[in-house]
């Protein structure tokens, strides 16, 4: 099947009236956690992967989830903007020109390009995907076991360099997800590990329990620290759509923002955070005004805004091609496909061409409802931000407890939840980044198996990593990015 | 919060090595030609170990040359009083069922988490919970512990 004729199917399956449904749902929900402070995409998608069970259709279950990560995209510029309160980590840099804009009575300007410019990034990074994944599907069919060993190894500690956080905290958590992995029957030998004795451990523990644990209940915990009371908007908004000399400052912004969002979000662990950061760095370099960045330059908010968005796009190439998440929220959706008896990778293509043609076709349409969703009613989301935590933490403790106990209808696995819950609080306490932790549980099993293949295929030769062409070119690149790290820590240290 | 984080180092290091110690001995790590069921626990003890050592030798390093920055206020009680009223739901929903757990669960939280006056927490409690029930049951179709009071 060529790539147009993929395409046109895959729009005959977005456009049903169910598959609507659903990626209208998921661009509401991603905007109502994007406005909303103290629930990311990962979490959302964490909450709602029991109702995976219940949709039944693995392509009508990923066009929304993918609808809520791209949608929060959208969702997270509102309150940067209007409050200086980034609502998702990729707004973080928006609220330094966003905000300023806004006390100079340009919010609706602001909103207005971070929307438009969002859906034009987000639709060349459809593109992107549309016209890439294809031939890089084609070409991982290749992979043999030591190629998927040195890719999801790489994979994971660009996750963890690049996350910008504490790296040894980061491959401690990565650690950590790969022990958890491991719980229960040894998928080659049969053995039983780590289970002390318990049976609900055998089967080892569930990603969905996991997930709702760490991301879910971990953030709630963490929020409650703090009492969340959100301050009424009193921004006046003004006019949404953009003056020609906005357009005309915002254009090229726009364009390099998908352009570099587009790339970054290929890289495992590069996603929407980075690309946004790298985006404004690119801006302000570039300016011929760099002096107006801080004080409301509308190019602080198209570019990043624009680059959050390509990169949250792009991050489902490494998913639908190799099999490889690049970040939480895409774990998420991960395990979303493994749960509908779908492995992600390079044969996707080819044995599910519905899944992976429809989620496409999908995202050009969330794209075009999101503008419609975000721009004339910004203001209704902003009453969003309302609604008490008192209320939304309770109800969100709920959903996830019997979410959870529906899975197996067994206390043991809202137990299992607890655990993780509290290690998720904890995690953020000591500032643990948990993003790697998802990321080591879905790819460990696919590690562990890749690496003791290699060595059986090899009779135990370790060269065999090397000597291939693709596993030996992954590994140099491995070696360079610890090198790299090595000589940026040690240098760090000595200026300190 | 550096005193806290010396200990968590501390048992990351001791875990790693009983986790070495749990593959070698109990998992069997096999050989380099046919690995067993606890090669790669193994190499992930190591990791851990050699983790926890590097971030407690690098917690040392900050507090010796004065860098700790200042100690952050705690404010442990809500996450912890959360956590304990949610392990108390899990048991209270098989035990007394889904409507009256659910029921309890947001009285107590409006109560002790969120301090509310008792009508806001009698409105927000029953809603909730009707409106929580009426969600699973009736529109997601999930089935949820029966009422004990019921049979």
């Amino acid at each position: 099947m060529d790539i147009f004729t993929g395409l046109i199917n895959g729009f005959d399956i977005a456009l049903s009236g169910t598959n609507i449904l659903f990626c209208f749902l998921g661009a509401v929900i991603g905007t109502a956690i994007g406005v909303l402070p103290g629930l990311g995409p990962a979490a959302t998608i964490a909450l709602l992967l029991p109702i995976t069970y219940i949709i039944g259709s693995p392509v009508t279950a990923v066009i929304m989830m993918a609808g809520i990560f791209y949608g929060a995209m959208y969702g997270g510029s509102t309150t940067s903007i209007l409050l200086n309160l980034p609502g998702e980590a990729a707004s973080v840099v928006t609220c330094i020109d966003g905000y300023q804009m806004a006390k100079k009575g340009r919010a609706g300007a602001a909103l207005g390009i971070a929307a438009i410019g969002s859906f034009v990034a987000g639709t060349v990074a459809v593109l992107g995907l549309t016209f890439f994944a294809p031939p890089l599907a084609e070409f991982a069919l290749d992979f043999g076991p030591p190629e998927y060993f040195a890719l999801t190894t790489l994979g994971l500690l660009l996750a963890v360099a690049l996350s910008g956080g504490s790296i040894v905290k980061g491959l401690i958590v990565l650690v950590s997800g790969l022990l958890f992995a491991m719980v229960g029957l040894d998928p080659i030998s049969g053995k039983i590990r780590f289970t002390f004795g318990s049976i609900g451990l055998q089967g080892g523990f569930d990603f969905v329990t996991m997930a709702m644990g760490v991301f879910g209940l971990g953030e709630i915990l963490y929020n409650l620290e703090s009492a969340m009371k959100t301050e009424i908007v009193t921004t006046k908004l003004g006019k949404v759509f953009p003056t020609l000399k906005d357009w005309s400052d915002s254009k090229w912004p726009i364009i390099r923002g998908s352009v570099i969002g587009f790339f970054i979000g290929i890289i495992p662990g590069g996603g929407a955070v980075i690309s946004s950061l790298a985006s404004y760095a690119i801006e302000r370099k570039y300016s011929r005004h760099p002096e107006e960045f801080g004080n409301g330059a509308i190019q602080g908010v198209a570019g990043p805004e624009s680059a959050n968005n390509a990169a949250s796009s792009s991050s489902f190439i490494p998913l639908l091609t190799l099999g490889i998440p690049g970040n939480a929220a895409i774990a998420m959706i991960f395990a979303a496909l493994m749960i509908q008896g779908i492995t992600p990778g390079p044969f996707l293509v080819a044995e599910h061409p519905d899944v992976f043609w429809g989620v496409i076709a999908s995202m050009y349409i969330g794209n075009v409802m999101l503008l419609i969703l975000n721009l004339p009613m910004v203001g209704l989301w902003v009453q969003m931000l309302r609604v008490p935590y008192g209320i939304l933490a309770p109800v969100i403790v709920l959903f996830t407890t019997v979410g959870v106990y529906s899975t197996q209808n067994q206390v043991f696995d809202v137990y299992s939840m607890l655990f993780f819950a509290a290690l998720g609080y904890g995690m953020r306490k000591l500032d643990f980044d948990p993003a790697p932790l998802p990321l080591a549980f879905v790819l460990g099993p696919l590690l562990e198996r890749s690496l003791r293949q290699s060595l059986l295929i090899s009779g135990g030769d370790l060269t065999i990593f090397v000597t291939r062409p693709i596993s030996g070119t992954l590994i140099a690149v491995l070696v360079l990015l610890i090198v790299g790290q090595t000589v940026f820590f040690l240098k760090g240290r000595a200026r300190a | 919060m550096k005193k806290y984080e010396r200990i968590v180092a501390l048992f990351l290091s001791l875990a790693g090595l009983w986790i070495m110690f749990y593959a070698w001995d109990t998992l069997k790590l096999g050989s380099i030609h046919m690995p067993d069921a606890g090669f790669l626990p193994f190499l992930c003890g190591i990791g851990l170990a050699i983790l926890g050592i590097v971030r407690l030798l690098t917690l040392q390093w900050t507090s010796l040359r004065g860098n700790e920055g200042p100690a952050e206020k705690r404010r442990w009680h809500r996450p912890l009083l959360s956590l304990a009223l949610m392990v108390l739901y899990g048991w209270a929903m098989e035990t007394a069922g889904y409507i009256t757990s659910t029921l309890i669960f947001m009285v107590a939280w409006q109560q002790i988490i969120e301090r509310e006056r008792w009508l806001k927490t009698m409105l927000i409690s029953l809603l909730g919970t009707l409106a929580m029930y009426a969600l699973f049951v009736y529109l997601l179709k999930v089935p949820v512990p029966p009422e004990f009071f019921i049979g």
